[in-house]
C-alpha cells in the first residue's frame, strides 16, 4: 500500500499563554519565542500510517508545504522511518489558508505519483480550520472520510473507524482515498530512536519550488480568495468571582443552582 | 630441669605436626585443591576481561587509602552495626588464623624455628586463640541473624547455609584439635591458649589420653579436608568476594558520586546504551562478582522501600547469574558484511528477569543511595542508566510521561510539558538584571527550569534574587537564553539529547564569558560541576546554600531576628550524597534559629530521596507507592514546623507528599532561601 501523509509545521501551541502574540496588521500569529513543531494531528496521522505499514506492506511518503524550516518536520518523519519526504517550499512565507494549501498539496501529490491512501491531520493547532483534508480530496477528485482514528487494510481497500458525536462508525472504503485523522489512545505518536534521528539527517528530501509543481502565483491568489481573514485578536480573559450567600447549606445550594441556571440561560 | 626449661618463656614452643604422619598426603591433596580453586578464579577473571576498558588504576595513593579504610578497617561494612561487627570479627579472625597456619608452614616445612619464645606465646598461642574465639563469636552472630532475625534484605540460599556450616565446622574442629593436643601432650604452655585449655580439661574429664590421641588424628584429617574443601569451593560461591571485594574497592570510581555516568562515543558506539553483558566494562562485571548479597542497597532504595519492583541488589545478582550462565569469551563475531538495521545483543540483559525489566529500571530515581551504602564499592546506578539508555535511544520504549518530558526538552528546552509559565515570569516587577545589562557579573544566577517554570518555586527563586540584591552581589541571569542543563535527559537515558543541550549551554556561557555559575538546583549544580567539565565546560559552580553561607560569613548578609519555628532539613540527593554538601545548609539554619536543625533518621549522605530524581518527578507514581509520601512521613516524625530544602524538585515533591499524608499535623516546606529572606536584615 502506498501511503502519503501530509504534515504541517506550526508554532508550538503549548507555549505559555502570555508568550503568545499576534501580528494584527498582517493578521497572523507572531513567532515570538515559540518553537516550531509538527502539528499534533499530523503526528497522529503519521503514527496511524506507521502502524498500518507494520501490518500491511507499504511505503510512506511525507509531504509538507511551508517555509524552508518545515524540512524539520520531514526529518522527524524520516527519523520515524517514513520512506520518502518531499518539501514544497513556500518562498513567500505568507499565510496560506486551507484552500491554497490544498491546491499546492494536490499539485505535489499528482507529481509524486499514485497513492492508495492520503492521510491528513484532522485540523492544525494554529488556525484549527479543519478544511485542508476535504479540499484536498476535492482537488484530487477523490472520496474522503473525516475524523478517522484507526485503519485496517482489507483485500480490496480499507476499513476505517471514524469518530462521531454518537460514537464510532465503521466505514469500508475502496482506495485511492483521502482520510483526515483524529487522535485516540492507539495513535499516540511514537518517538524516534536516537540512531534513526542521526541517520535521518543523511536521508534525501525532495525539495520543490512552486514552479516545480506548475503552480503559479495567480493560481495561489485565485484559490486564496475563497477565504479571507478580516481581523485577528486575542480574546481578553476576565475573571469574575461571585460568592453565593445563604443561611443554611440547603439555601446556598438552592441559590447556587438558580444562579447557575440564569447564567446558562443568558449565555 | 625439664620443669625449669619448660617455664622459661624464651624456650616456649610446641611440637608441630604432633600425632600426624604421612603429611605428604596433605600436600598431594593441596594440588587438586589449588587447581580447582585456581580454575574458579581464572574463569571469572576471563569473564571480566571480556568487558570493555575502564581506567581504574590511576591515583594509587587514593586507592590504597580506600583499601585501608574499607578493607582493613571495614569502615563501610561497620555502618551496619550488627553485621559489621561480626564481619569484622570473622575478617580479622580468619586472617589471623591464616597467618598462624602460615607460621606453622614456615616453621615446619622451611625448618625455620620461629614458633618459639614470646612470639609463640603472645601471638601464636594467645592472640590466635582469642581471635579464633572472636571469629567463632562472629559465626554465632551470623547464625543468629540468618536463622533467627532473618532480615528481609538477605538472600537465603543453600549455598549460604553450607558456607556457614563449613566455617563453623572448621573453627570448631580447630579448637578441638588444639584442646586435645594440649591434653594428650600435657602441654606446659597450654594456659596461653584459653579456649584450648578449657577444651583440654573438659575432654580429659570424659575421655582418656589414648582416646583423645586417636580422635585428634581423625579430626585433624577431617579438619584439613574441610579447609581444602572450602578453598576449592570458595571461588564458585559468594565467598569469592574475599578476592573480588578488595579488588573492587581498589578499582572503585573515584569521581564524585554525581559524575559517574559514562560518556558515549556516538560515532563509534555499537549501540547507544547497554543490553548485552560484554558491553559493560570489566569493572562493571567485576562489580557483579564482588557482591556479597548483603542487601543493603535494596534496603535503602526508595523505590523498593515503597513497594516497587526495583531492587538494586537483585539487578546485580541477576546480572551475576547471567554472567555465570554465559561464556563471554565464546562470543563469535558473526559479520555477514552488512550492518544490521537493529543491534542484536549477544548476551541480552534487559527483560531477562523481572528485576531487569524495563519497568523496574525506570523506577530508579538515580538517588545513588545504593552506591553510597555498598560496602564493596559496587556501582548499581551507572548500570541502571546504561540499560535505560538502551531502552530510550535504541528502542524508544520507556514511560510515556518521561517521553513527554524528553520531547519537551527537545522542542522547548525544558521538561515541563504544558507549563503556563515562561522563563522570566518569576522576575516580574523585580528588576532582575539579565546578562545583556551587566558587563562582568560576579556570578551568573542559573535559575533552572525547576526554579523558573514551576509556580511554587517562583517564591524560592524570588527569595534568592532578593537575598543577592540585599547582599549587593553583582549578578545576572541569562533570561530567555537559559535552557535545561540536560540533567533529566541524562538520567532518563537520552545521552544524545544531554550532550546536545550541554554543548549548547557551554557555548552560551562561553559566549557571555561567564566564570562563575550560581544555582539553587542541585541537579543543575551537579551537571555543571561534574559533567560539563568532561565536555569542555569549566566554570566555578556554586550551590545557593554554600553561597548564602558564604555571604553570611563575609558579613554581606546579616540575620535580623531568630526564626522562631522549629526547622528540619531534607538533604537533596544531588547536593548531599552526590556532592558531599551537607554542612552549609545546616550552618545557615543554625544561624537562623540558634540551634541545629531537627534531623530525620536518614540525613546527610544517607538521606532518603524525595522521589523526584531520574525523571521521576514527571511521572505519576501509583497512589500507594509514592516515594515522596514515605519521605513526608519521615519529615513529619521530626515534629518540626518547617521542612527546609535546597532543591526546587524536592520542594514540590515534599510539599505534595506532606499535604497528602499530614492528617492534622502541620508542616510547611520552604527553600532555604525563603527561610533566610524572612529573617535577613533588609534595607
Amino acid at each position: 500500500m502506498k501511503i502519503l501523509v501530509c504534515l504541517k509545521q506550526i508554532l508550538d501551541p503549548d507555549i505559555p499563554p502570555r508568550d503568545f502574540a499576534i501580528d494584527r496588521d498582517n493578521r497572523r500569529a507572531a513567532r515570538g519565542s515559540a518553537n516550531l513543531v509538527t502539528n499534533i494531528f499530523c503526528e497522529n496521522a503519521l503514527e496511524t500510517a506507521l502502524q498500518l505499514r507494520e501490518k500491511a506492506e507499504g511505503e510512506i511518503t511525507a509531504l509538507t508545504f511551508g517555509p524552508s524550516s518545515a524540512e524539520d518536520v520531514l526529518r522527524k518523519a524520516l527519523a520515524l522511518k517514513a520512506d520518502h519526504a518531499c518539501l514544497v517550499e513556500d518562498e513567500a512565507g505568507e499565510y496560506r489558508n486551507s484552500a491554497t494549501t490544498a491546491l499546492v498539496l494536490a499539485a505535489a501529490i499528482r507529481k509524486l505519483g499514485e497513492f492508495d491512501l492520503i492521510m491528513v491531520g484532522r485540523e492544525a493547532g494554529d488556525w484549527g480550520a479543519g478544511q485542508t483534508g476535504g479540499l484536498l480530496a476535492e482537488q484530487l477528485g477523490l472520496p474522503s472520510v473525516s475524523f478517522v482514528d484507526s485503519i485496517e487494510a482489507t483485500a480490496d481497500g480499507v476499513t476505517l473507524r471514524r469518530q462521531t458525536e454518537l460514537g464510532w462508525e465503521k466505514v469500508e472504503a475502496t482506495t485511492p482515498l483521502v482520510v483526515t485523522i483524529t487522535n485516540n489512545d492507539e495513535n499516540v505518536p511514537r518517538i524516534p530512536k536516537t540512531r534513526d534521528i542521526m541517520m535521518s539527517a543523511r536521508k534525501p528530501v525532495t525539495n520543490w519550488k512552486l514552479s516545480d509543481i506548475d503552480v503559479t502565483c495567480d493560481d495561489i491568489t485565485a484559490a486564496g480568495t475563497a477565504l479571507e481573514v478580516v481581523d485577528l485578536a486575542i480574546p481578553e480573559k476576565t475573571t469574575e468571582c461571585e460568592f453565593i450567600e445563604g443561611d443554611s447549606i440547603d439555601e446556598k445550594i438552592d441559590a447556587f443552582a438558580k444562579r447557575l441556571a440564569s447564567i446558562v440561560q443568558s449565555a | 630441669m625439664m620443669l625449669l626449661a619448660a617455664l622459661n618463656p624464651a624456650e616456649a614452643t610446641r611440637e608441630v605436626m604432633w600425632n600426624i604422619s604421612h603429611s605428604w598426603v596433605m600436600y598431594m591433596l593441596l594440588v587438586p585443591t589449588m587447581i580447582i580453586a585456581g580454575r574458579g578464579v581464572y574463569r571469572q577473571v576471563q569473564k571480566w576481561r571480556a568487558g570493555q576498558p575502564a581506567a581504574r588504576f590511576d591515583r594509587p595513593a587514593e586507592r590504597i587509602k580506600r583499601v585501608v579504610k574499607h578493607v582493613l578497617l571495614q569502615q563501610a561494612t561497620l555502618r551496619d552495626r550488627f553485621a559489621g561487627v561480626y564481619h569484622f570479627l570473622l575478617f580479622w579472625g580468619m586472617i589471623t588464623l591464616t597467618i598462624a597456619t602460615t607460621v606453622v608452614l614456615i616453621h615446619h616445612d622451611f625448618s625455620i624455628d620461629i614458633m618459639r619464645g614470646r612470639f609463640y606465646l603472645y601471638f601464636q598461642s594467645l592472640f590466635v586463640d582469642v581471635l579464633g574465639v572472636l571469629a567463632m563469636t562472629g559465626v554465632a552472630m551470623l547464625a543468629v541473624r540468618r536463622w533467627i532475625v532473618r532480615p528481609k534484605k538477605l538472600v537465603y540460599t543453600d549455598e549460604s547455609t553450607w558456607l556457614l556450616v563449613l566455617l563453623f565446622a572448621i573453627l570448631g574442629t580447630g579448637f578441638l584439635l588444639e584442646g586435645w593436643r594440649i591434653a594428650a601432650t600435657n602441654d606446659p604452655w597450654g594456659n596461653w591458649s584459653p579456649a584450648g585449655i578449657v577444651i583440654s580439661k573438659a575432654s580429659l574429664a570424659v575421655a582418656s589420653v589414648e582416646t583423645l590421641t586417636t580422635l585428634h588424628w581423625l579430626v585433624w584429617w577431617f579438619h584439613m579436608a574441610l579447609v581444602f574443601g572450602l578453598i576449592a569451593w570458595a571461588p564458585y560461591t559468594k565467598l569469592l568476594h574475599v578476592l573480588t571485594a578488595p579488588l573492587n574497592i581498589y578499582t572503585a570510581n573515584l569521581d564524585a558520586g554525581g559524575g559517574t555516568l559514562k560518556q558515549i562515543d556516538f560515532e563509534s558506539a555499537q549501540s547507544f546504551g547497554i543490553n548485552s553483558l560484554e558491553q559493560f566494562t570489566w569493572k562493571d562485571l567485576l562489580d557483579l562478582d564482588a557482591c556479597t548479597e548483603c542487601g543493603r542497597c535494596t534496603s535503602v532504595c526508595p523505590a523498593n522501600t515503597v513497594g516497587k519492583q526495583l531492587s538494586p541488589r537483585d539487578i546485580i545478582l541477576d546480572l551475576q547469574s547471567l554472567l555465570d550462565r554465559n561464556d563471554l569469551a565464546s562470543r563469535n563475531s558473526k559479520s555477514d558484511g552488512e550492518q544490521p538495521d537493529e543491534y542484536k545483543p549477544a548476551f541480552p540483559v534487559i527483560g531477562q528477569t523481572d528485576n531487569l525489566s524495563s519497568d523496574a529500571l525506570f523506577e530508579c530515581t538515580t538517588c545513588a543511595a545504593c552506591v553510597e551504602i555498598c560496602p564493596v564499592s559496587i556501582e548499581q546506578l551507572p548500570k541502571i542508566v546504561d540499560m535505560r539508555r538502551f531502552q530510550v535511544m535504541e528502542r524508544a520504549e520507556f514511560p510515556q510521561q518521561m517521553q513527554d518530558a524528553i520531547s519537551s526538552l527537545e522542542g522547548r528546552g525544558h521538561p515541563f510539558k504544558g507549563t503556563q509559565l515562561s522563563r522570566m515570569d518569576w522576575a516580574e516587577g523585580m528588576d532582575v538584571p539579565t546578562i545583556e545589562d551587566v558587563d562582568a557579573p560576579e556570578v551568573l544566577l542559573w535559575v533552572g527550569c525547576g526554579g523558573a517554570l514551576v509556580d511554587r518555586n517562583q517564591r524560592s527563586t524570588r527569595a534568592l534574587a532578593n537575598l543577592l540584591k540585599q547582599a549587593g552581589v553583582n549578578f545576572a541571569i541569562l533570561g530567555r537564553e537559559e535552557t535545561c542543563t540536560g540533567d533529566p535527559a541524562r538520567r532518563i537515558g537520552n545521552e544524545f539529547l544531554f550532550e546536545t543541550l550541554a554543548t549548547q549551554n557551554i557555548e552560551t556561557l562561553k559566549t557571555h564569558n561567564i566564570k562563575s555559575v550560581l544555582t539553587s538546583c542541585p541537579h543543575c549544580f551537579n551537571t555543571f560541576r561534574n559533567e560539563y567539565p568532561k565536555l569542555g565546560g569549566d566554570f566555578e559552580v556554586l550551590h545557593h546554600t554554600t553561597y548564602l553561607a558564604k555571604l553570611i560569613g563575609e558579613g554581606r548578609l546579616t540575620l535580623d531576628a531568630k526564626a522562631a519555628e522549629r526547622i528540619a532539613f531534607h538533604d537533596p540527593c544531588y547536593l548531599g550524597r552526590h556532592n558531599g554538601i551537607t554542612d552549609a545548609p545546616r550552618k545557615i539554619l543554625k544561624q537562623l534559629t540558634g540551634s541545629a536543625p531537627a534531623e530525620m533518621e536518614k540525613h546527610g549522605r544517607q538521606s532518603f530521596c524525595c522521589g523526584g530524581g531520574g525523571g521521576l518527578s514527571f511521572v505519576d507514581e501509583p497512589p500507594d507507592k509514592r516515594v515522596n509520601q514515605e519521605r513526608a512521613r519521615q519529615a513529619l516524625d521530626t515534629n518540626a514546623e518547617t521542612l527546609a530544602v535546597g532543591c526546587p524538585f524536592c520542594t514540590t515533591m515534599m510539599e505534595d507528599g506532606i499535604n497528602a499524608v499530614k492528617g492534622d499535623r502541620e508542616m510547611v516546606v520552604k527553600d532555604i532561601a525563603e527561610v533566610m529572606w524572612e529573617t535577613v536584615s533588609r534595607e
